[in-house]
């Protein structure tokens, strides 16, 4: 039984539920660690997905699909910093406004137009190239995992590599640890936290674009209403229990897209479907307990406030 | 470096914070700036590191005018400033600490560590300094802090180092290490500008002192032929000092008694507290800071809970209580922390004034509150104790430090509470309200209250107190009269373990 369930397609899946939250998550902690509560990944995932397909049937090319989706991910940016930089809106407030206008535009824009409600298929919308990698994709097992799949996998993979040692090596990195944990430090050594946390927000809304693009023109090929469905939700609830660090982020996400892909899969094995979708938010609840018993030891260590 | 500052004058609104200060800066030099809180020491030095652009006034280094756009102009031009409340990120190490924001380089913005190390450790080696360059700033002593902020505008190559208010968290094993370093400044050429409450710390270490006071330069002048009463009296004006004695009382009932209290997470290991403070008695407990004073007043107000033995209030058993019930069986608290535990600084002055009696018929009625009667309460304490506010309804932070705490100690002595616990009450305040604080507590002690105080002060504690404990790694040692224990002894005994008994003996029987 074991080899049925965890087949090639099965390792697959892990890689195709994976590679969005993942993405999201990362843009979700740019901001952590810079100081910004960003809780709008939600909004910004649902442009980057639509901006996907549109750009794609307009231009004609997936290429330009992935460039729109940026562009509508750093355009969110822009405009949670002009709310909550340049205009001192409240963080949650301007999220909560973000996510409605995703879900509002693209609603929108869709049936305005695309002139359809709903979904939006085409033939002309293609999907993000898929590479194969010789050798590793022979592998049992990993070699459907590792190979065969979209760019935006590789692009992903080698941006927790690149941002963890942002983090630890990099000036920007620096800057935006300290524009998040403490601005006026940063500004009494003559950087202005502002632009940082700005520069935050554009790379957040980069990461998020690509979610989107690698949710409608790459694991499917078509837009429907709040195609999100969640996962910028997750990604935040990922970046608050990894307190933004790259690699236990990419950790989270893979324990994620396994426990996910394994409820599809028991699905087919007969296990009742209320029982199987209820997996992944067990498994997320375990992981917050685990994460919540941790730092109640470090605070207990750190001050006895024990009887409230 | 020559640095002068020429007619400097602020606005905060309406109110003149600076009024045309002009001060002159030479190199080879410790120039002390001292001045009661609200004085403009800080304003002034905000100028001249570009922190507050909006100034009228010119600013000169080496002969030539600048103008600052923000700080890193001022960095740039070698002004360096430690600051009071620590500018530092506490998951960083100490070497990422001193290199933010002047990162050297090595490809695509990627850092080049090890140069940075190199130029560090040769700035450790010229000036003595000891410390571990990849530990994070969190896991550091108050002190070591303060050295990776001085660091920092060594790193930099500050030629003019502005320290404001260093010594106030410091040990005195400390402040003496921090005064040796700057004597290396002074000699390596540089010059140091040092913020300071403590006029015999200007005496002993300045070589020039400026005294300001509302906002004007009063005084500039040569260390040499100046003397502390002289300081003194230019810093407070008209003579506010009033002489300080506590007059002979006798001690009634016990009104708060710890006793074999074990108190949960001390930060060393130590034995059960036992500890009686009587009506009309001031005890204090001395010792460096960080022995488990805090620990022992939170388990005393209720913030803090208790292994084993019990405290009483006033004869009643509180050991498991909250503190709301602590509190109304007569106990009240005058925390250390004004900025965190006194006020609520977004909440107006006649919010943080009442908060603490609320639930009493006389601010509410029902489950309304009672404004008239709370805000004429609030112009009484104001009144009362002199706090330099504009109104009931201004914000708490809109006031300056000493005011804060004079609003806090205006609060808590109103409830009349029999037990009153005050942690460090005059922690950097003026002179003015240093010499008015301890008045009032005097006065609260005549009037039969008992009085705990913790201080690190130790003037402080042997001016106000009856009976003297020193905390020493989570031990308190006996109890000795004031009177018949010597500055001298009572230090020792702050560096050392409570269990030697003989010391102790020996100090008693002297």
């Amino acid at each position: 039984m074991l080899a049925d369930l965890f087949d090639p397609a099965f390792a697959d899946s892990v890689a195709r539920i994976a590679v969005p939250i993942l993405l999201a998550s990362l843009g979700g902690a740019i901001c952590h660690r810079a100081g910004v509560f960003n809780i709008a990944l939600e909004g910004f995932i649902l442009m980057g997905a639509f901006a996907a397909v549109l750009g794609t049937f307009m231009l004609g090319h997936v290429f330009w699909g992935v460039l729109s989706a940026i562009l509508a991910g750093i355009f969110m940016g822009l405009l949670f910093a002009e709310f909550h930089l340049r205009r001192p809106g409240d963080a949650i407030v301007v999220s909560i406004a973000l996510n409605l206008i995703g879900l509002g535009l693209t609603t929108y824009l869709l049936r305005s137009v695309l002139g359809v409600s709903g979904v939006f298929q085409n033939e002309a919308l293609g999907k993000i190239t898929e590479i194969n990698l010789p050798v590793i994709e022979s592998l049992p097992v990993f070699g459907s995992f590792l190979s065969g799949q979209s760019i935006l996998f590789y692009v992903s993979i080698f941006l927790v590599i690149l941002l963890h040692y942002i983090y630890s090596r990099h000036k920007l990195g620096f800057w935006m640890r300290a524009a998040g944990e403490n601005p006026l430090a940063l500004k009494t050594v003559g950087i202005k936290p502002t632009p940082v946390k700005l520069l935050a927000l554009v790379l957040c809304g980069v990461c998020c674009g690509l979610a989107g693009a690698q949710l409608s023109i790459s694991n499917v090929s078509l837009f429907v209403e709040n195609m999100s469905a969640g996962r910028g939700w997750i990604a935040v609830v990922i970046v608050l229990v990894t307190n933004g660090r790259p690699i236990p982020i990419l950790g989270l996400v893979l324990l994620f897209g396994f426990v996910d892909s394994l409820s599809l899969r028991l699905q087919g094995f007969g296990f009742p479907q209320q029982f199987t979708e209820m997996m992944p938010y067990i498994a997320s609840l375990v992981a917050l307990i685990f994460v919540s018993i941790r730092r109640m030891k470090n605070l207990v260590g750190m001050r006895g406030y024990d009887n409230g | 470096m020559f640095a002068q500052l020429h007619d400097i004058s602020v606005n905060f609104g309406e109110v003149r914070a600076l009024d045309s200060v002009s001060l002159d800066i030479s190199p080879n030099q410790i120039h002390a700036v001292v001045g009661e809180n609200g004085a403009g020491k800080s304003t002034l030095m905000s100028v001249l590191f570009g922190l507050n652009v909006n100034y009228g006034g010119q600013i000169f280094i080496n002969d030539t005018r600048k103008t600052w756009a923000t700080p890193s102009d001022a960095i740039k031009a070698g002004i360096g400033m430690v600051h009071q409340h620590f500018m530092l990120i506490e998951s960083m190490t100490v070497l990422e600490n001193i290199i933010l924001g002047s990162e050297p380089n090595k490809y695509l913005g990627f850092l080049d560590f090890q140069l940075a190390e190199k130029k560090i450790s040769n700035l450790l080696e010229t000036y003595n300094f000891s410390i571990n360059l990849h530990q994070t700033v969190d896991k550091l002593s108050v002190g070591q802090r303060q050295m990776v902020e001085i660091l920092k505008t060594l790193y930099r190559s500050a030629e003019l180092i502005i320290l404001d208010e260093p010594t106030a968290v410091l040990t005195p094993a400390e402040r003496l290490d921090l005064f040796n370093s700057l004597q290396d400044f002074k000699n390596a050429g540089k010059s140091i500008i040092l913020i300071t409450h403590k006029i015999d710390e200007v005496i002993a270490n300045a070589d020039h002192v400026s005294v300001m006071r509302a906002g004007q330069l009063i005084s500039s002048l040569p260390i040499d032929g100046t003397s502390q009463t002289q300081i003194s009296e230019e810093i407070v004006g008209v003579s506010k000092t009033k002489s300080i004695s506590r007059k002979k009382i006798k001690a009634g009932s016990v009104k708060l008694n710890l006793s074999n209290l074990d108190i949960l997470g001390m930060p060393q290991i130590g034995n059960a507290f036992n500890l009686e403070v009587k009506a009309s008695e001031i005890v204090g407990i001395a010792g460096v800071a960080g022995n488990g004073q805090s620990e022992l007043i939170e388990a005393i107000i209720g913030l803090r809970s208790s292994k084993s033995g019990f405290i009483e209030i006033c004869s009643r058993d509180v050991t498991g209580a909250d503190i709301s019930t602590r509190r109304d069986v007569g106990l009240c608290y005058i925390p250390e922390d004004r900025q965190k535990r006194g006020l609520a600084l977004g909440a107006q002055l006649s919010e943080n004034a009442s908060i603490s009696s609320l639930v009493s018929k006389a601010f509410s009625k029902g489950p309304f509150l009672r404004k008239t009667k709370i805000r004429n309460f609030t112009e009484g304490l104001i009144k009362k104790f002199d706090v330099k506010a504009s109104s009931p309804s201004a914000l708490a932070s809109s006031l300056s430090g000493g005011n804060k705490q004079k609003l806090i100690i205006a609060r808590e002595l109103s409830l009349e509470s029999d037990v009153i616990i005050a942690e460090n009450p005059t922690w950097g305040v003026d002179l003015g309200a240093i010499n008015q604080i301890h008045h009032e507590l005097l006065s609260m002690r005549e009037n039969g209250h008992a009085i705990l105080l913790v201080s690190s002060d130790l003037d402080e504690i042997l001016t106000l107190s009856d009976r003297v404990l020193v905390m020493f790694e989570s031990e308190l040692s006996q109890s000795f009269c004031t009177e018949k224990v010597t500055r001298e002894e009572l230090g020792k005994l702050m560096l050392m373990k409570a269990s030697d008994k003989k010391e102790q003996k020996k100090i008693n029987t002297a």
